[in-house]
Order: structure tokens, then sequence, then C-alpha cells
């Protein structure tokens, strides 16, 4: 897929948005007023580690999900459906990253994705993606290799630790695969009646739809160069296509290390006061 | 309540932890205090032909919420209270009819060992969201907590089916003119809070949110809601 990300681009934001981070922008001589989803550890820590919080970035895209056929018998990817999910998201993705560029922010963190639905709109979802841009307060450089802000879904806390691991986050990548699972025949329904036994074809179809995800997000990892992919997860969801039409979705983020000699610190044994319930 | 020749008992929602820990930042707690309004959202003349933000609206539910929140500020006052943390707003839809709700906010009143150290600038208590964790890690950090702020948009979604007449159930393709919408409603709730921050100074705001919420209205009208706590460096950090 093309990349949609053009440097200094806000041609997707919504004019509210550039009012409002046109205000945001530090005046001359004078820090602006930072607003952010950070809790106070997460905002103590992403100090310590080197950087200030700039403000909170969203984008978001509505769209319009419609609906493939596919033969009810066969197990499938619905490709068209798999692609506007796709699109969507980054869409939504891209849009959080043209604000974090106007606040000249070097990443974002503490990112998360949602789908949700509209109760005015049917057939309508809004992919919402939303997190705390950053910026390095040394100017060091810490944008990913194509130039696009880091994204990343980790924490304060995690975002600390790894950068204190010598490694450094790249982007958030994604995967993702529209499956339709194919009803099962007729002789395959009698022959399995009653039984206690694995469904074959229902097993090959989720093992499927879920690989292809996997593969997509690990695809788009190598492509920016990375080491590995961390947090990564699996998730499965039927977006009001009925019972046999399920998207697996994979997201992670994807880090490099800082420096080649970089060493880990050995970690060390804390015991909490906190209840269980409270950490 | 109010501490005078002796000495009365305090309530308050804080863990065992959350009140050692206010005082070891230097603050009692005094008291609970809570702030109401019961509202109606009167009814603002749709054309529903288009996008657009609906500010009598948007105004009323952000005085509902600013009386709940200046009534329990004006309860703490009374007590001599520095600042209230661990401070809740939330909404009630009323089973009364036409739109009645009622806005509630709740917080634990503190005061300083040094009473009136920790007013805001603008000479009122510090209001925040932040538990008693989070404040003792923020104080201890060197940094206070000023204001909690909030920002709000009432919006229309439009009727109107997509204009698109090729637009068909089986396509897949981005409704811009709604992304746009939202976003402008989100972006100005988010705006407005942060022009609250301003008002009240500091260095910034963490902690924050947007939320959506239709509140049993026609579902075509959605409120965005942001808030947050606004914080700044601590003046006098050997004042602890």
């Amino acid at each position: 897929m093309p990349d949609r990300y053009i440097p200094g681009s806000v041609e997707g934001l919504p004019i509210q948005a550039q009012n409002r981070l046109r205000s945001m922008m530090p005046a001359t001589g004078r820090k602006g007023l930072f607003t952010s989803d950070l809790s106070v550890n997460e905002f103590l820590l992403v100090r310590e580690a080197g950087f200030e919080a700039l403000g909170l970035v969203v984008g978001s895209s509505i769209y319009h999900i419609g609906w493939q056929q596919p033969a009810l018998n066969q197990s499938v990817e619905l490709t068209t459906l798999t692609q506007a999910m796709y699109h969507a998201r980054d869409l939504a993705m891209t849009r959080m990253e043209e604000e974090a560029d106007m606040l000249k922010a070097d990443g974002i963190v503490g990112v998360r994705l949602e789908v949700g639905r509209h109760e005015w709109g049917t057939h309508l979802a809004e992919f919402l993606a939303i997190g705390t841009a950053i910026r390095h307060t040394n100017g060091e450089h810490y944008r990913s290799p194509n130039g696009r802000p880091f994204t990343s879904d980790l924490s304060g806390q995690d975002f600390w630790t790894l950068l204190r691991a010598g490694y450094r986050p790249i982007s958030l990548v994604m995967g993702n695969c529209v499956y339709h699972v194919g009803y099962q025949g007729l002789g395959q329904w009698l022959k399995q009646i009653g039984q206690n036994c694995e469904m074959p074809t229902f097993t090959q179809a989720l093992y499927d739809a879920r690989e292809h995800a996997l593969a997509r997000m690990q695809v788009e990892a190598s492509a920016l160069g990375a080491e590995g992919i961390i947090g990564a997860q699996v998730t499965e969801k039927s977006h009001g296509w009925g019972s046999h039409v399920l998207e697996y979705f994979a997201i992670g983020t994807a880090i490099m290390p800082t420096r080649a000699d970089h060493t880990i610190p050995t970690p060390q044994l804390v015991l909490p006061l906190s209840d269980r319930m409270e950490m | 309540m109010l501490p005078k020749t002796r000495r009365e008992i305090f309530t308050s929602g804080l863990s065992i932890k959350e009140l050692l820990q206010l005082k070891d930042a230097g603050f009692e707690p005094l008291g609970l205090t809570i702030g109401a309004s019961v509202f109606q959202i009167g009814f603002q003349n749709l054309k529903a032909i288009e996008h657009i933000e609906l500010p009598a609206l948007t105004q009323a539910m952000y005085q509902a919420r600013n009386l709940s929140l200046a009534r329990m500020i004006a309860r703490a006052g009374e007590l001599g209270a520095d600042g209230i943390v661990g401070l809740t707003l939330s909404s009630a839809i009323k089973p009364w009819g036409d739109g009645t709700g009622e806005f509630t906010a709740v917080g634990t009143a503190v005061r300083h060992s040094i009473p009136g150290s920790y007013l805001t600038p603008k000479g009122r208590p510090f209001t925040t969201a932040l538990n008693g964790d989070d404040f003792w890690i923020l104080i201890s950090s060197g940094s206070r907590p000023l204001s909690y702020v909030i920002g709000n948009c009432v919006y229309q979604i439009s009727f109107q089916p997509p204009k698109s007449p090729t637009l068909q159930a089986i396509q897949n393709v981005e409704m811009l003119t709604h992304s746009r919408a939202v976003g402008d409603g989100r972006e100005l709730a988010l705006a407005r809070m942060r022009a609250e921050g301003e008002y009240y100074g500091g260095d910034g705001i963490i902690g924050a949110s947007v939320t959506e919420s239709s509140y049993g209205w026609n579902t075509h009208m959605v409120e965005y809601f942001a808030s947050g706590s606004s914080i700044s460096a601590l003046q006098n950090p050997e004042a602890r």
C-alpha cells in the first residue's frame, strides 16, 4: 500500500485541529501549556528520559464499512474488507502523526487505537488514534527511519525502561486480515453430529487468518529495519458482519537498538507495599 | 466539620495509604466535599442537515458542570481548605423526563500545615483529579496540582445519507465529511480544556481524556467532553 504520510502535510486534519495545534505552538521564548493523557508516573519518567510532553494528539477516520459476499462454504480472506479496515486505521494514525508534526514532536507515546461504532450511522465505524506527542529536550533525533514521528503503544514507564536498556521505539506496526469462515457442508455436519471432535475446517480458517495478520505486521517491522516487535497482540473481532466474518488485527511496537554496544542493566528485586488491587 | 477549639473528626474517601501519603506531603484531610447541579437540557432548533456545533447545548452542559464544581469548591473554602484531591465529576440521567440530569463533583478537601500556601495564583483552593498516591508523587517531584480543567462541545452529526449517489452498501470508503465533523467536535473540546488550563496558569495538563456521550438525546447529537488536571512547578519546594 502506498505511504500516505507526506511530511508537513495537514490535509487530513479538521479545521479545529489546525486551530488548536497552532494555538499550542510555543510562542517565541515562551513554552506553551502542554496537554497530555500521561499519568503522574508517566509524566515524570518521560521527563526523566529527557523528553518533554507537547500535547495530546488525535487522528480519526469515519469509514463506511461495506460488505463482500463470499460463497457460504468457502473459507477465504475478504481482501476488500481487509484493505478497507487497514486503510481506515492508517488514515487515523497518519492524521495523528500529522498533528504531532504540527507540534514539532519527535514521537508519540501511549498510543491507543480504537474502533467505535456510533448510533447515528449503522454502517459507519470510527477509527481513532490518540496519544501524547513528545520531543527530546536536547534535540536528539528520535524519528523513525522513514521520517515519521515514532509511535508506540508503550506506557511512559515502559518507554523509560526501554530507553534505559539501549533500545528505542520506531513505530507501531500493524497487520490485519478479514476472513470468512466457511460453513460446514451437510455431510460433514451429519458425520459430526453429537460428537466431541475437532472441527478442522474452522481450525484451519482461524489459523490462516491469524497468521496472515501476524505476518503482515512482521513485514511492516522488517521494512522499517526493526530488530523486533514488543508488546504484540492479536485480537479478533466481528465488526457487525455476522458470525462467520472475523477480523484478526495484530499490533505491536517495533524497536531497534540505539547503539550497537548497549548494555541492559541488571533487574533488581523490589517488594512493593501496594495491594495487588492497587497495582 | 471546621476544627475550632476542639479537635473534630474528618470524613474522606481516602484509603489508608492515601491518608499517610497526604500527611507525609504536609496535608491533612478536612472532609469530603460535594457539589451538585441538576440540569435540564432544553432544546436547540435543529435543521439536522449539516454537521454543526450546537452552542446553546454546549453552553448549558458546561454551565451545569461548572456550577457543581463551583459549589464543591465553595464548600471546601468554608472548611478552610487549600485544595481538593481525588476529584471526580460524574453525570447521571434522572428519570424525571425532558433531559433532566445531575452533575456531581466529589473530592476530598485538604489543608497544608502552612494554611494558604497551596492556594492557586487566583487565590482559590486547587482542584485535581489525582488520587492521594499520584498527588504525593507529584509533590515529592517538585510539582503541584493547580486546577481540574474541562472543555466540551455538543455536536450534531447530519441525518443526511452520504451525498455521493454512487455509495452503496457494499462500498468501503472513508466518509471524509463525517471524519472532519467528529474531529472538529473532539478538537474543540480539547482546545477549550487547554484554554481553561491557560487561564489558571501552569505548565501543562496531565491525565487528560476525551470522551463521547449522547445522554439519551437523539442519536445524532454527541457531546465531546475533555478533562484533565493542570500542574505547575512548586514555587517554594522547601515549604513542604
